[in-house]
């Protein structure tokens, strides 16, 4: 079977290092409209730049930082990367998708305004935490029964 | 699908860890196989037909309504 291109193993354990701070500030700004003063731009006149809505770029580090994490961890190498993972790593990716577009399509269908809003925020993310849970249990479950 | 892995397995005096080391698979994988919960691919069912000096019908076999 012709291998899927993945990053390294060392990436898995990158990824989680990193999601945790990320997941971290990306809660507390979406719960508590966190924000770390230092990453705000102070806009002048000069710049031609209006930065009047926002000109804090917590949200914005805290989204790429989730992503990226999930992303290691989603995407790279297992120790013993064989064919039978690799097919257990596509089929949990089309499990994922399809729950996640099955829970999107029951949250258009149940809420609206700024509930709604903030389910879509989140639904940037679900997809690869519902692969990565999925993969993670579906392995779980290869090595249990060698035992 | 079945397959006649382990008795190919029992005849070449292969334990599940010396026929994965064989072919690059995990020892899981292996065993995955054996139980029939998954079909290798066909470049691992002629990697393992090869080692066990077997064509790859004796060691898979569809079976009935398949």
């Amino acid at each position: 079977m012709k291998k899927l291109p993945l990053l390294p193993h060392v990436c898995q354990r990158i990824g989680i290092l990193a999601l945790v701070p990320f997941l971290a500030l990306g809660i507390a700004h979406m719960g508590w409209d966190y924000t770390l003063p230092w990453l705000t731009y102070h806009a002048n006149s000069k710049d031609g730049i209006d930065f009047s809505t926002n000109s804090n770029f917590t949200d914005e580090v805290a989204a790429v930082g989730i992503i990226v994490s999930l992303v290691l961890i989603a995407f790279s190498k297992e120790k013993v990367e064989d064919e039978a993972i690799q097919f257990f790593r596509l089929a949990s990716l089309q499990w994922a998708v399809i729950v996640n577009y099955v829970v999107l399509v029951i949250c258009i269908l149940s809420l609206y305004g700024g509930v709604f809003f903030t389910v879509m925020t989140i639904n940037m993310f679900t997809i690869l935490f519902f692969f990565i849970i999925r993969f993670r249990y579906v392995l779980f479950q290869h090595n249990k029964a060698d035992a | 699908m079945k397959n006649k892995i382990k008795i190919q397995r029992a005849i070449h005096n292969l334990t599940q860890d010396d026929l994965a080391r064989k072919i690059s698979v995990s020892r899981q994988t292996i065993n995955t196989m054996e139980a029939g919960k998954y079909v290798p691919s066909t470049a691992l069912a002629l990697k393992m037909a090869r080692l066990f000096e077997v064509s790859v019908e004796e060691l898979f076999q569809l079976e009935e309504g398949e």
